[in-house]
């Protein structure tokens, strides 16, 4: 048992200098999971490399560009009431406040969320149909994932080691959209059993917007671009839902796990996406 | 005490003053068995076996010897080969030879600090010839199914156990002629219903600390339910006699069964006598999750025979239940399950037989309700399903067989307190019955009865005056958090007329407390209560005595004055116990001691009325009941049950603290809730899949309704302190039934395995459709 | 267990020293080193809750913050709300109200409370159950705690 080095850098710079020095090296934002990972001796680093002094990853901030800009260290408490986040993109403060309860979310962050990339997690699944992407420093500087890049397979990113993700960006959200996040967890702030995000908007009575991620019953968020442009344009009732629904449930790829069968999540993914898009309609002020 | 009942005025009995041990526990303060530090202590940590079933071949030590701070290391090789059990002396302190299931201690490390304990445990090295795993009792009691205890015959038992290759105990129990009694009937319903593995989770986590002093005598304090089980586990096991071992006990962060037998106390005293300095031992969760025990998995068949008008006629009901590796408190759960078996209900013609199996689960055992839970999911999910088929409302049906005054409960043995039926009307009006079940909106309702025995084994208190004229109250009752030690102070505060304030309550102490078998069976209030009363009346005999001197008066004409006073009767003349205690302490008699000691002993079977085999206790105790009515809300979407609320009626004889009456209610039921809608242990083959928190799930303030309503019931227990009897387990008993059936009233969906997960509920609703 | 660092903290208003390692937990130090433990180690994974404190005015998991990773922190743990090693009236309140049964929750659990009552001196039922819902108490069945939490905040 080697003790490992221990590092409080406060730049960007300064954390990429430190993990390109060192493959075992970790960063620690909050620590919700990673200090539970140590606890339990399921990783060794060698370094642990604190993000809590770099100023540039503490915000958000709305960009030029109009994307919102999320930095990596923002609590999910944070995210939670962002006001920043208007519109469809509330499906993402509505994931915050769903992940585990009061405490965790005054500790655990987007970028250690994302980072760690559980694939029950909910930020995922919530930046997924929002087509947020990441903004990454590593050794060849800054790059930016779209989500639908970024989340690979089982606990697999596209960071590459040495890789900060600084911070996460969030398109502006469609003119008149609607959010709604819907997770089913055997008990309230446990990890999901399955989860949906929606973001949609409607001109009349027809869909101008639609984006469908469903989370927990694969390795990555998983959403259907055709299927969902199929929509648009046209009146989303009963069947057209149920198809999306289908149609996503027969992407998935669940397992059997403590929490559900995989066969229940193949079977709850139609019925959740029918109520999360049901929710948006009435949200959008469309009760048929 | 039969005077203060019939005058029904009480001092200190009835009053809900707070716990005795509030402030400290408050204020953060509170000594747990992790809090505890002895000098130059070592800390101990133990290697698990990775396999189910298998033979220990050899054993490599020397890397974990190596290692700076290691102090010593400990294998099955190191053992003699003594057992310990409660029923069945079946275990030892460390797997030796094999193991029997995937996480059972293997070897221990005592080492300077915890962290390097961990680390060198994982460095011994144990070689293994891998045997066939048996993981469900159907696989154990397959003919020519590997044999998980070799030695089985040989083991010393202390009832009559029926057991053989991988039977572990069959106990079978029955009144009247139930063949001859199906023909009679109107109407015979036939269901199996299957319950699943619940983790205990009391939220301490299992430890203990031994010392070895130089003499040899040797100190542990441990989390427990019972310092002298701790005490007879670890001698048993060690082949040490009794009066070398003092065993004691800090605050304890909650038991429900899970620290009534040994834990982890044998090798944590096994590290302290080969290191020769004090060792502190504290379970992970994840190891206390594989290693403690658990609730036992049942599969019930239920058999129910009645007439047209509800009259019940028969019950036969067959067990099947997973043991585990070792027996631990199997048989007694067995032999209470198949008693508890018919409900708190009359049935002519009455048969309830079952086995429990070893395999190579991790051992299981008691948990609150023992056996009781299980079987009353099955009985009481049956009756709504045969009101359902009569067309009988489920409470009157329940009303029309309550066993009446003066009937026996199954097995033959009188039933004196019942105040059942007025619970079930209680709960009935409580919960507005026969309006919502009528105008079912889209919740439902559901109701279950149960009665539960308060009792077993001995006890005993001791009662001791001090210089001043306050007292020290000594039971050996470990206060496992459900606040025994308030109410037998507010017992014998009752019994001396004293403030709660003049008595101080002794820690549990096996050289200094009298008997006590343990904080299980919701027996501490009524056996205990009882000693304490009984050592009480022996001390105000002396007191009387002593003041009759100081009031030149006779005895006889004596009377007890609230806060600490003897006077004569109808006249001003008194004396404080302040004077008796300066007289017996300097100048007459010495100084006051009251004393008494009982043991449980009304027996269970009438031999005259029924036919019993494999018992595994003769005495178990005298009868609680309880009705409650659960509701219940569906999501259609995903099959989601939840619980909206509960009301609750308990018969507890007397409430000697409503408040900790009601605190009992509202615990058992979110305890009783998780069990039935989704805690479950998982096993994938034989390892436990899910042996942390962030995968077992225990029900918290989202899952636990607010409405919880409790009306007590008060029929007093003849012999009981005061009329009291016990509360602890049986409000955990009526929930999965009362759930099961109110999802019925919900949805027409009927389900008989726990847990009543989302993916059941669904599945049934979409076949429903 | 105290290898590495001489780190100190700032501790229900007090400066402790304490040695730590990268890896050391802020539980580890407070209950074995510096004697407070009031804090409990029910999982040491961030679920029970028994080890709730406040990190500079939020809630944290002791067992999942790092010790060297708390410096210059303001830390308060149960211990700190007492009002001269006396019950707070919040404190007081889970006497009163009967929300105490093995106590191995409380400390976390009058934590959360604490904050919660912060945010919202007088919740509702529902604003409890969701401000203690990272708080696992096996004993009580919560009722009493949210009663506790009521009435303190009614008084
Ligand atoms: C009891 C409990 C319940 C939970 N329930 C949920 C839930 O319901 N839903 C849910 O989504 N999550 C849940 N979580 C996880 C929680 O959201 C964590 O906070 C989150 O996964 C990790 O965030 P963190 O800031 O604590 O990261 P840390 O634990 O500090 O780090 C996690 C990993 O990410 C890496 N990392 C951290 N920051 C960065 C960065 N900027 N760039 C690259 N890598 C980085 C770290 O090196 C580490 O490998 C739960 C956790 C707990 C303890
Ligand atoms: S010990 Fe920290 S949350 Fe359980
Ligand atoms: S009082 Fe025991 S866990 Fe809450």
């Amino acid at each position: 048992m080697t003790e490992a080095g221990y590092s409080e850098p406060v730049s960007v710079d300064e954390v990429v200098t430190l993990l390109a020095a060192d493959d075992e090296a970790k960063c620690v934002a909050g620590g919700a999971s990673l200090v539970a990972m140590l606890n339990a001796r399921l990783v060794e680093p060698s370094r642990l490399i604190s993000l809590r002094h770099v100023e540039e990853l503490q915000k958000i901030e709305l960009a030029e560009d109009g994307w919102l800009r999320i930095g990596a260290l923002v609590q999910h408490c944070d995210v939670a009431i962002a006001a920043e986040l208007t519109e469809g993109n509330q499906v993402l403060s509505q994931a915050a406040g769903l992940i585990a309860n009061p405490v965790i979310r005054d500790m655990g962050t987007i970028g250690g969320s994302v980072g760690h990339f559980d694939p029950a997690a909910d930020y995922p699944v919530a930046l997924a149909a929002l087509g947020a992407e990441f903004e990454i420093a590593g050794a060849n500087g800054r790059r930016s994932i779209p989500a639908s890049e970024f989340f690979i397979d089982w606990y697999e990113t596209a960071l590459a080691p040495g890789d900060l993700i600084t911070c996460i960006r969030v398109p502006p959200p469609p003119a008149g959209s609607a959010g709604v996040y819907e997770k089913l967890a055997k008990v309230k702030g446990d990890m999901g059993i399955a989860m949906v995000a929606v973001v949609m908007a409607m001109e009349g009575d027809a869909v101008s917007h639609l984006a469908v991620s469903v989370g927990g019953c694969g390795p990555t968020p998983i959403r259907l671009s055709d299927a969902e442009q199929a929509l648009i344009g046209g009146r989303i009732d009963e069947a057209a839902i149920q198809n999306l629904g289908d149609k996503l449930s027969a992407a998935s790829d669940p397992v059997d796990d403590v929490r559900a069968s995989a066969a229940y999540r193949k079977i709850l993914i139609p019925r959740l996406v029918a109520r999360a898009i049901g929710q948006a309609k009435t949200k959008l002020g469309d009760g048929s | 005490m039969a005077a203060d009942k019939t005058t029904n005025k009480m001092y200190q009995v009835g009053k809900s003053i707070p716990k005795i041990d509030a402030k400290e526990k408050v204020l953060g303060q509170a000594q747990y068995i992790a809090d505890l530090i002895r000098p130059n202590m070592l800390f101990g940590a133990m290697l698990q076996s990775p396999y189910a079933h298998a033979k220990i071949i050899s054993y490599d030590t020397s890397e974990a010897e190596k290692v700076p701070g290691v102090k010593c290391v400990l294998t099955g090789d190191d053992f003699e080969d003594h057992k310990m059990g409660p029923f069945i002396k079946d275990e030892g302190a460390i797997a030796k030879g094999k193991v029997r299931y995937m996480g059972e201690p293997v070897a221990c490390v005592a080492a300077e600090d915890e962290a390097t304990a961990r680390a060198a445990a994982l460095l011994i090295d144990v070689e293994y010839e891998e045997l066939p795993a048996i993981l469900s009792p159907e696989a154990a009691l397959e003919p020519g199914a590997a044999v998980i205890h070799e030695e089985l015959q040989d083991y010393f038992k202390v009832f009559e156990a029926i057991a053989e290759d991988n039977l572990m105990s069959f106990t079978e129990i029955s009144e009247g002629d139930v063949d001859k009694a199906w023909d009679e009937c109107d109407l015979i319903v036939e269901n199996t219903y299957e319950t699943q593995a619940q983790n205990h989770l009391s939220l301490e986590p299992c430890g203990a600390l031994a010392e070895v002093e130089p003499d040899g005598l040797i100190n542990l304090w441990s989390a427990n339910q019972s310092v002298f089980r701790v005490q007879a586990n670890v001698c048993e096991c060690l082949g040490l006699p009794m009066s070398r071992l003092r065993s004691m006990t800090p605050k304890v962060g909650a038991g429900f069964g899970n620290k009534m037998e040994a834990h982890i106390q044998p090798l944590c005293v096994a590290l302290a006598l080969a290191s020769k300095r004090p060792v502190k031992m504290i379970l992970s969760r994840e190891e206390d999750f594989e290693t403690v025990r658990a609730r036992h998995p049942f599969k019930v068949r239920c058999k129910t025979g009645v007439m047209n008008d509800g009259t019940f006629v028969a019950r036969e009901v067959e067990l099947l239940v997973d043991g585990g590796a070792f027996a631990d408190d199997s048989p007694g759960v067995l032999g209470n399950a198949a008693l508890m078996s018919m409900g708190p209900y009359h049935f002519p013609n009455a048969k309830a037989f079952g086995k429990v199996a070893y395999t190579n689960h991790l051992r299981f055992a008691a948990f609150r309700g023992f056996g009781n839970p299980q079987v009353t999911f099955a009985g009481e999910s049956q009756l709504d399903e045969i009101a359902d088929k009569l067309g009988i409302d489920p409470i009157d049906l329940r009303i029309k067989n309550v066993l009446d005054k003066g009937q026996k409960w199954f097995g033959g043995q009188k039933v004196d307190s019942n105040g059942l039926q007025e619970c079930l009307e209680k709960v009935r009006a409580s919960s507005d019955w026969d309006n919502r079940r009528k105008n079912s909106g889209d919740n439902g309702i559901g109701v279950s009865a149960a009665g539960h025995i308060s009792g077993l084994l001995a006890t005993g208190a001791i009662v001791r005056m001090l210089e001043d004229g306050t007292f020290v109250l000594n039971t050996g009752a470990t206060d496992i958090g459900q606040g025994s030690d308030t109410v037998l102070t507010q017992i014998c505060a009752e019994a001396l007329q004293i403030p709660i304030e003049n008595i101080r309550t002794a820690a549990p102490d096996t050289d200094g407390s009298p008997y006590n078998w343990g904080t299980t069976a919701s027996r501490v209030t009524y056996t205990t209560g009882r000693a304490v009363v009984g050592a009480a009346e022996d001390a105000v005999r002396q007191i009387k005595d002593y003041a009759a001197i100081l009031l030149e008066s006779s005895a006889d004409d004596l009377e007890l004055r609230e806060g600490g006073m003897v006077g004569i009767k109808g006249a001003n003349k008194e004396v404080s116990f302040f004077e008796i205690a300066a007289m017996t302490h300097w100048g007459v008699g010495g100084p006051i001691v009251g004393s008494h000691t009982l043991v449980f002993d009304q027996p269970t079977i009438d031999p005259k009325r029924a036919v019993a085999r494999g018992m595994p206790f003769t005495n178990i105790g005298v009868f609680t009941f309880a009705a409650m009515v659960s509701e219940v809300a569906i999501d259609q979407v995903t099959g989601k049950a939840s619980a909206e609320g509960a009301w609750y009626a308990v018969d507890v004889g007397q409430a000697i603290n409503p408040g900790l009456v009601e605190g009992q209610v509202d615990g058992g039921y979110a305890q009783g809730l998780g069990y039935t809608l989704f805690e479950e242990m998982v096993w994938d083959d034989g390892r436990l899949a899910n042996p942390t928190l962030m995968d077992y799930k225990a029900p918290g303030t989202a899952e636990v309704p607010y409405e919880i309503d409790t009306t007590i019931v008060e029929h007093p227990e003849p012999d009981g302190p005061f009329g009291a009897k016990g509360v602890g387990e049986i409000t955990l008993v009526t929930v999965p039934a009362s759930i099961a059936n109110a999802i019925t009233h919900a949805s027409c969906l009927r389900l008989r395995k726990l847990p009543l997960s989302p993916e059941r509920v669904l599945n049934g609703l979409m076949e429903n459709e | 267990m105290s290898s590495g660092e001489t780190i100190s903290l700032k501790l229900n208003g007090e400066v402790r020293e304490a040695t730590a390692g990268p890896t050391t937990t802020l539980l580890e130090v407070i209950r074995e080193q510096l004697g407070l433990t009031g804090a409990k180690k029910g999982c040491n994974q961030g679920v029970c809750g028994a080890c709730t404190v406040l990190i500079d005015g939020k809630l944290a998991r002791a067992c999942l913050s790092l010790a060297v990773n708390s410096v210059g922190r303001e830390i308060t743990t149960n211990e700190g709300l007492t009002e001269d090693g006396e019950p707070s009236p919040l404190q007081q309140s889970f006497i009163d109200n009967g929300a105490v049964q093995c106590g191995f929750c409380t400390s976390g659990m009058i934590v959360s409370s604490h904050h919660l009552l912060q945010d919202n001196p007088s919740p509702s039922v529902d604003e409890v159950r969701d401000g203690l819902s990272g708080n696992v108490c096996r004993c009580s069945g919560y009722k009493k705690i949210i009663d506790a939490v009521r009435n303190v905040a009614g008084g």
